[in-house]
């Protein structure tokens, strides 16, 4: 009955909740032939929902029911699919459309996750990452759902060498794109990054400098948000340095 | 900025029909959110200061025709099972019209705090979806009542600490994407709680003042269609966290005027769409926050004036812009 209802009105709250009590409420039912788990037809019915939402995700990729509606599947599911089959299913979602902030959003969570039981080494799985977004940011720059997940991956306690690294990268990018506010926007943060952990080991005042530069440019091209950037120049003359 | 204005007799109008209308389709397609309906067009009055052009007698009847005696708080509609979201709309109408006299407070108090889930977010109704709007709802309504100290206040902050994302906002519920919406929820939350330490505030006003987009509107998530509900949302927290400069004022205004329905009165969710009374409330509600000459003061983290939140000693840190002259 709900099917019907997700279909024409994809995005109403109700609709979605009332399938989850259906899904909860759910008696373990006649193990089905040539099963001997009598949880089998619950499962049948978690699957098949996961299925559905699937369905969902390929007609809107953001819709946030959708994805909120998956993320309690696996977690409640009987039998839940491997880790790393949803890691494979955000990969294929982002592949097909790099602006797909749900698919990036729901990957950092994976991989947490991963990286935490010690299913995934870390840092061998963000070299991986990195090479996914740099992709990502060549194919389209302007795109921010790229930019933020790369600062996510980078995070805050970054080492000194990838932090140098990806400065590279971007710059190389800026390079061929002198106008790309992100590239520009990502510089800044980064450099400040470096000034700000790495203080005695780097060229602080030249950062600083560049810093600035780069500030000045962003006012220019993107000025409905001059103010930001103006409240980070007057913080790196304060505290940075 | 542009040469449209806001046409507030006509807003005023369109919010006076549509109790009238109550033979058309749309008036019972939307009865789920009657209540809440009636909140939006009074607070949408309130903000163009107009509070009087609904009758004060008859809507505070109507909400009383909402109390699900059963259950100790508000449905939708008369005869509607009692929600998380209508009975804090239910309470802040009549904060609006003081007319808490009519209220049973310990019932009510009761029926939100008995919604708090062991996690310390809210469920909406007996039902148990949970969500950081309904965490809000409870917030709001338990400090307008002066009893906050009826629900467990650090268990519910510690809940949209680990709602919290890298990019500064917060989702629905653990684990989900941040949404302006919920961003607002939960800032919303946190001020009221007096714990805005829970917020990464650089990060999350960068995320914020990233959601305005060429057209001078703003969008709830990255890469998505801007939209004119989204600027009280998006504003909100941006005031909350003393930042709304870091979006361009002038733009957005120029976007929510040319949302309205220069006919029929009202605001759409984007030019040349169908207006409502959730947008009209929303975008007239953003508009105060930047400074729109005209308009009354609005509190960021109610909703609500800013005048009544002040005189009840309620109003928090927050930093709206001057207002503009005629």
């Amino acid at each position: 009955m709900t099917m019907g209802a997700l279909k024409t009105h994809p995005k109403v709250y109700w609709i979605w909740n009332h399938r989850r009590w259906c899904l909860e409420n759910i008696p373990s039912g006649p193990a089905p032939a040539g099963e001997e788990d009598a949880n089998g037809w619950k499962q049948a019915a978690w699957q098949k929902d996961l299925f559905v939402v699937e369905q969902m995700l390929n007609k809107d990729p953001r819709n946030f029911h959708a994805w909120d509606y998956r993320r309690y599947i696996l977690s409640q599911i009987p039998k839940p699919p491997l880790p790393k089959t949803e890691l494979a299913y955000t990969k294929a979602k982002i592949v097909s459309n790099f602006s797909n902030f749900s698919a990036w959003h729901q990957r950092s969570k994976i991989l947490l996750s991963l990286w935490s039981s010690g299913n995934l080494d870390e840092s061998k799985s963000k070299e991986n990452e990195f090479k996914l977004i740099t992709d990502a940011m060549y194919t389209d720059p302007h795109d921010q759902s790229v930019w933020i997940y790369h600062r996510w991956l980078v995070g805050n306690n970054s080492t000194r060498k990838v932090l140098e690294r990806e400065i590279s990268v971007i710059s190389d990018l800026l390079a061929e794109q002198p106008d790309s506010k992100w590239c520009l926007e990502s510089l800044v943060h980064y450099k400040r990054m470096l000034i700000n952990s790495y203080k005695d080991a780097v060229d602080a005042q030249a950062l600083t400098d560049e810093c600035h530069a780069l500030l000045l440019q962003l006012s220019e091209i993107d000025p409905m948000r001059s103010r930001r950037y103006k409240d980070i120049m007057s913080q790196l003359n304060n505290h940075d340095v | 900025m542009s040469i449209a204005t806001l046409n507030i007799p006509l807003h005023v109008k369109y919010i006076q029909n549509l109790g009238k209308s109550d033979d058309e389709l749309m008036y019972h397609l939307t009865a789920h959110l009657r209540l809440n309906a009636v909140y939006w067009g009074l607070a949408a009055l309130c903000v163009m200061g107009h509070k009087e052009a609904l009758d004060r007698g008859e809507m505070i009847d109507f909400v009383m025709s909402c109390w699900d005696d059963e259950a100790g708080g508000f449905g939708a509609h008369p005869d509607h099972d009692a929600h998380l979201l209508s009975t804090c709309s239910a309470i802040q109408i009549l904060v609006m019209q003081d007319a808490l006299d009519r209220l049973d407070i310990p019932r009510v108090v009761n029926f939100i705090a008995s919604l708090q889930q062991p996690s310390g977010v809210f469920a909406g109704d007996s039902f148990g979806e949970i969500d950081t709007r309904f965490l809000y709802c409870a917030v709001n309504s338990l400090s307008l009542l002066g009893q906050l100290d009826k629900m467990d206040v650090g268990k519910a902050v510690e809940y949209i600490r680990h709602c919290r994302n890298f990019d500064g906002g917060f989702g629905s519920r653990i684990g989900a994407e941040s949404h302006a919406a919920q961003v607002f929820v939960c800032v919303g939350s946190l001020a009221i709680l007096d714990r805005l330490d829970v917020c990464d505030a650089d990060t999350l006003s960068w995320w914020l003042s990233e959601r305005q987009m060429d057209s001078g509107g703003l969008n709830g998530r990255p890469q998505k269609l801007e939209d004119v509900c989204y600027s009280f949302w998006v504003l909100s927290a941006l005031s909350i966290l003393n930042k709304l400069e870091y979006i361009d004022s002038d733009k957005l205004i120029s976007f929510i005027l040319s949302a309205q329905d220069p006919e029929g009165g009202g605001i759409a969710d984007r030019p040349g769409d169908m207006v409502d009374v959730f947008h009209t409330c929303f975008g007239t509600a953003g508009l105060s926050l930047v400074g729109y000459p005209g308009l009354e003061d609005l509190d960021p983290v109610y909703c609500m004036p800013a005048k009544l939140i002040e005189k009840m000693g309620l109003r928090k840190g927050w930093k709206a812009l001057e207002r503009r002259s005629g």
